[in-house]
């Protein structure tokens, strides 16, 4: 039976022949699609609009009389409601076949103002401690740095005497630890992770070290008892002070910047030696007259040194026949330096405000 | 530590500007803080690191600017006139704890008399911050600023015996110190004793009973070297930090003690009044044992990257202190007492480094010797952030501390406690990332954020048996409008089903099949009924949904709150699911649309299953679910769609037609489900 006979009849007879409204409206609505797919001209979009929509004559109008108006009482509900749904979507795909067929010809909408803005989506922000560790793996992983984070809760053994603080040493104090009850700790820097990879795997090694420690500082613009930091340490048969020295004028030229240069002052820490302190040229000014740089021209950026004998014999390296660098810093204050951050607890509150300008 | 350019010029030429000098010190690792100008004299404000004890000091600090420009070094004058009887026969000295007390050298200066210090003494110790008090406490400190070592002077009268024992303290002896408390001594304190009691604290500080007076004539001065980690015990046993203790535990010299007294002796006769007796009663029982160091040639190379003449190796050393003796494949170098932080021929390159000049080592570039080993879990990691991202939560951080009220609501028992917490809100590590979140919504609620959406990536602390667990857990929070409202779309509140969807395109690139939503188990903090869980093989991957109105209302939040906590470990475990490509249909899928009236106690998932597994059949979706008007008591109305497709061919209207009554024949027998009429 063609779409034109059934919905010239009532819908009562078809029912007793055996259809049921569902079916009914589901054929209507295949029976669209498939003209509507082959409507490509504005003409094309006329006639179908004609035959489907027309105001006395078309298919909507006739199942309209036949089918809602000539329901029994009982089926009225369920006809009625997808008399709708069916009119509702004919309409919208009629109109879009027709905006569809115009825009081949006409060339724009002379009434849409380009200059409002689109909703808002909202691609969610890093955050800059975050997006200063991708930049940071980014510059190390070319290099054939592999990635770790080790534990945060870490023995005496990991965080002091194996990277050869000496016990009973002012250096024990000096990192202000948080103890656990039952006598373990919160790492206080990263470097109880190198001792680990050492001892689990063999050189060469070449890891970038990266995650929160803590210390027992009271909170202000400066200190956190939570921060983060990053540690890059090589391990092999001829890794010299001046490998250490050359990675990391690479590093800091990629981080802040091309022109920036690096200065190696002699300093101490138990885990390396020699040990040194990095200051790079200050990045924000050009004349050593910032606020900054504290007027000097430098900022204190990073410690590093080559890894102490002990500390390799600790985690069960020969000294004799391997050696290595090792380089520390603090995530936290490399963003706060390259994205201007003048008070570390910002990063801890959570404040979408401060969160979405790094978006 | 502050040191005065004029003081340095006792002992080594400077040619330089202040400036020019400050940064050639820093350079050799003498970091200098700030170089100010007082009253016409120049004094560096200096940051000695721990392990160089010897620098601290003028001498010890002019040994540096010798060495970094290789000028010859003076010594402090020591030669001074002496008279009397010897000093041993007017006082004793024993040492019964030869470990804890190296040496002891003692000084007897007779017919003193107490009084102000001459001018040039006053100043020099204000302007490095040290108070005038008296000629002989002044000496003691002008010693200390000059060469380093700790000296302190008794009243000879007024010890007992006029002896010195230096032993341990016995249980129940005690000690009024100079700053007046009175201190319980137990076996584990080194005493300097009189022949009855102690009279002070080794290392740390005098007894008032034997202090210098007004009427003080008699002194015996002490000059020693005690063990590190004994004066450090007792230091922050006692909580008293002194400038000797501060010393002593960074390891003194052995061989300054004789020096220094020989030092006050000298300064004593110059500036009277005051006779020193012949002669020093040195009690010595052991010189330490020394090992010397040796230092490779060839390892200077392998260590720094370049070669340092011999020459200049020697000169380095011996500037320093040292007395490096060359042979065929490098040099022997005695350690030296002064430099007791120089053990070992790594040590040696330090110093030849330092002083031959970081800058003059020229930067390399090491060869890479092996492929980097992937990251675990590094490309779940980076799908998972960059979903988040694209969902529009913002990053937060949060601290890992919560209190152990937040650990008892939030977590499983017995969290993770710290010893030393910096503050009762922040006592135990989390065992659940929630609080956190739900303080930081608070922040952002606080501050009248109409919309907020913040994901933590972190992790909870957990005991195991004796150690622990750090596992990674995923926290969104959300709370107000679903989108910033706009122009071009009004505003909605967020809801349970947006968290769902953002949790779905969170697990898909993980799980090929959706996990199933389960109702047991989700923890209290949830409004009951208003969250669920995700598992997937018996493991739980997520809870989500709104927080316990009740929690939130304590923290003073009026809306709902929505929370959702993603295991990670879990998740990350299934691994990245691989795509896999089938066939895409050659002709459109058909739909019906089916308007049902269902009984309240029926769900969506009941009647899928119901649906079930049907030739052909692509998807069912509901388009419309309503309740209320115009539906019957205990029911709503649902107005399914389902979709048939067949991959190559057309369905004809009478196949799909037989679908739909199937469908419509297995929802009524199975659920009960009527099409509305
Ligand atoms: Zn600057």
């Amino acid at each position: 039976m063609s779409i034109e006979r059934k919905t010239g009849r009532p819908i009562g007879e078809l029912i007793r022949e055996g259809e049921d409204p569902e079916q009914l409206y589901g054929e209507l609505r295949a029976a669209f699609e498939r003209e509507c797919s082959a409507a490509l001209t504005p003409q094309q979009g006329q006639a179908l609009r004609d035959r489907w929509l027309g105001r006395r004559s078309g298919l909507l109008s006739a199942i309209n009389d036949h089918w809602l108006k000539a329901a029994p009482r009982e089926l009225k509900p369920v006809v009625g409601k997808l008399q709708n749904l069916l009119r509702r979507d004919l309409e919208a795909a009629v109109k879009a076949a027709a905006e569809a067929a115009a825009r081949v010809q006409v060339q724009a909408e002379p009434d849409l103002d380009t200059t409002l803005p689109g909703p808002e989506r909202g691609g969610g922000a890093v955050h800059p401690v975050r997006l200063a560790l991708e930049e940071v793996l980014d510059i190390f992983r070319p290099l054939g740095y592999s990635v770790a984070e080790g534990p945060e809760i870490e023995t005496f053994f990991y965080n002091f005497e194996a990277l050869n603080f000496p016990a009973d040493h002012p250096s024990v104090d000096e990192m202000d630890t948080l103890f656990l009850k039952d006598g373990a700790l919160l790492r206080t820097h990263t470097s109880p992770c190198q001792i680990r990879i050492m001892e689990s795997k063999s050189p060469p090694l070449r890891y970038v070290v990266h995650g929160k420690v803590y210390r027992n500082d009271t909170p202000d613009a400066t200190h956190s008892p939570m921060f983060h930091q990053l540690e890059m340490f090589a391990v092999d048969e001829s890794i010299t002070f001046g490998d250490l020295k050359g990675t990391l004028e690479h590093f800091v030229r990629c981080f802040f910047g091309p022109q920036t240069q690096a200065r190696f002052r002699p300093s101490f820490f138990p885990f390396t030696e020699p040990s040194a302190e990095v200051d790079i040229t200050c990045p924000f000014c050009s004349d050593g007259a910032c606020r900054i740089c504290k007027q000097t021209g430098f900022i204190e950026v990073l410690g590093c040194g080559m890894i102490d004998p002990n500390v390799l014999r600790n985690a069960g390296l020969d000294p004799e026949r391997y050696q290595g660098f090792a380089a520390g810093f603090g995530l936290d204050r490399f963003a706060m330096l390259k994205y201007n951050i003048d008070d570390i607890l910002l990063m801890y509150q959570g404040d979408a405000r401060f969160l979405r300008q790094f978006r | 530590m502050r040191i005065l350019l004029s003081w340095l010029r006792d002992f080594v030429e400077i040619e330089e500007s202040p400036r020019e000098l400050a940064d050639a010190l820093t350079m050799a690792g003498m970091a200098v803080d700030a170089v100010e100008s007082e009253a016409g004299e120049t004094v560096f404000e200096f940051d000695i690191t721990s392990n160089r004890p010897d620098a601290m000091n003028h001498f010890g600090m002019a040994r540096e600017v010798a060495a970094i420009y290789r000028r010859p070094l003076r010594a402090p004058s020591t030669a001074c006139a002496e008279s009397g009887p010897p000093a041993a026969s007017m006082a004793s000295v024993a040492i019964q704890d030869p470990d804890a007390c190296v040496r002891y050298v003692g000084r007897v200066f007779t017919a003193v008399e107490v009084r102000p210090s001459p001018d040039w003494m006053r100043r020099r110790l204000e302007l490095c911050g040290v108070r005038s008090i008296n000629n002989l406490a002044d000496l003691t400190n002008y010693v200390l600023l000059e060469i380093g070592q700790p000296t302190h002077a008794f009243d000879l009268d007024r010890l007992a015996g006029a002896a010195i024992v230096v032993r341990r303290a016995r249980h129940g002896e005690r000690l009024v110190t100079l700053d007046g408390e009175d201190r319980d001594l137990t076996e584990g304190h080194l005493a300097i004793c009189d022949a009855e009691r102690p009279v002070a604290l080794a290392g740390v500080m005098g007894g008032q009973a034997t202090e210098i007076t007004a009427e003080t004539r008699n002194v015996l001065l002490e000059a020693a070297w005690f063990r590190p980690s004994v004066i450090r015990n007792a230091a922050r046993g006692f909580k008293l930090f002194t400038e000797a203790s501060h010393r002593f535990e960074r390891g003194a010299d052995w061989n300054a003690a004789p020096r220094a007294a020989d030092r006050i002796a000298t300064l004593l006769a110059q500036t009277g009044p005051g006779q020193v007796l012949p002669g020093q009663v040195d009690c010595f029982p052991r010189q330490p044992k020394l090992s010397p160091i040796r230092l490779e040639r060839a390892h200077i190379l392998r260590h720094l990257g370049i070669q340092v003449d011999d020459a200049e190796v020697e000169e380095i050393l011996s500037a320093l202190g040292f007395e490096p003796s060359p042979d065929t494949s490098g040099w022997s170098v005695p350690a030296a007492s002064h430099r007791l932080d120089v053990e070992r021929g790594i040590d040696l390159i330090e110093e030849v480094a330092r002083i031959h000049g970081f800058a003059n080592i020229p930067a390399t570039l090491p060869l890479v010797g092996a492929a980097p080993e992937p990251t675990p879990l590094a490309a779940e990691d980076a799908r998972m952030r960059s979903a988040v991202r694209g969902l529009g939560y913002d990053e937060t951080i949060g601290f890992a501390f919560i209190s152990s009220d937040e650990a008892e609501r939030f977590g499983p028992g017995d969290p993770v406690s710290l010893r030393n917490p910096l503050s009762q809100l922040w006592d135990v590590m989390r065992n659940s990332a929630v609080p956190t979140m739900v303080r930081a919504l608070e922040w952002n609620l606080r501050r009248n954020q109409p919309f907020v959406r913040l994901a933590e990536f972190g992790r909870i602390y957990q005991r195991s048996g004796a150690s622990y667990d750090e596992p990674s857990v995923l926290t969104l929070g959300a709370s107000g409008t679903a989108r910033q409202a706009s122009w071009a779309e009004p505003a909605r509140e967020v809801g349970f089903y947006d968290i769902k969807a953002d949790i779905a395109v969170l697990l898909a690139p993980f799980f090929p099949d959706a996990p199933d939503i389960v109702t047991e188990g989700v923890p209290p903090y949830y409004r009951d009924k208003h969250a669920v869980g995700l598992k997937s093989d018996g493991e739980v991957l997520a809870w989500f949904g709104e927080l316990d109105p009740k929690l939130a209302r304590e923290r003073k939040i009026r809306q709902p709150v929505w929370v959702a906590e993603i295991f990670l470990d879990k998740v990350y475990g299934r691994g990245l699911r691989r795509p896999i490509h089938g066939k895409l249909a050659k002709v459109p899928a058909v739909s019906r649309d089916f308007s049902l009236l269902v009984p309240n106690a029926v769900d969506f998932a009941s009647i899928t299953e119901a649906v079930g597994e049907m030739p052909d059949l692509d998807s069912v979706e509901p388009v419309e679910v309503f309740r209320g008007k115009n539906v019957p008591e205990g029911s709503y109305s649902l107005l399914l769609r389902a979709w048939w497709q067949r991959l190559d061919e057309s369905l004809t209207d009478e196949e799909v037609n037989g679908f739909a009554a199937e469908l419509r024949s297995r929802l009524q027998s199975r659920l009960g489900i009527t099409t509305r009429t």
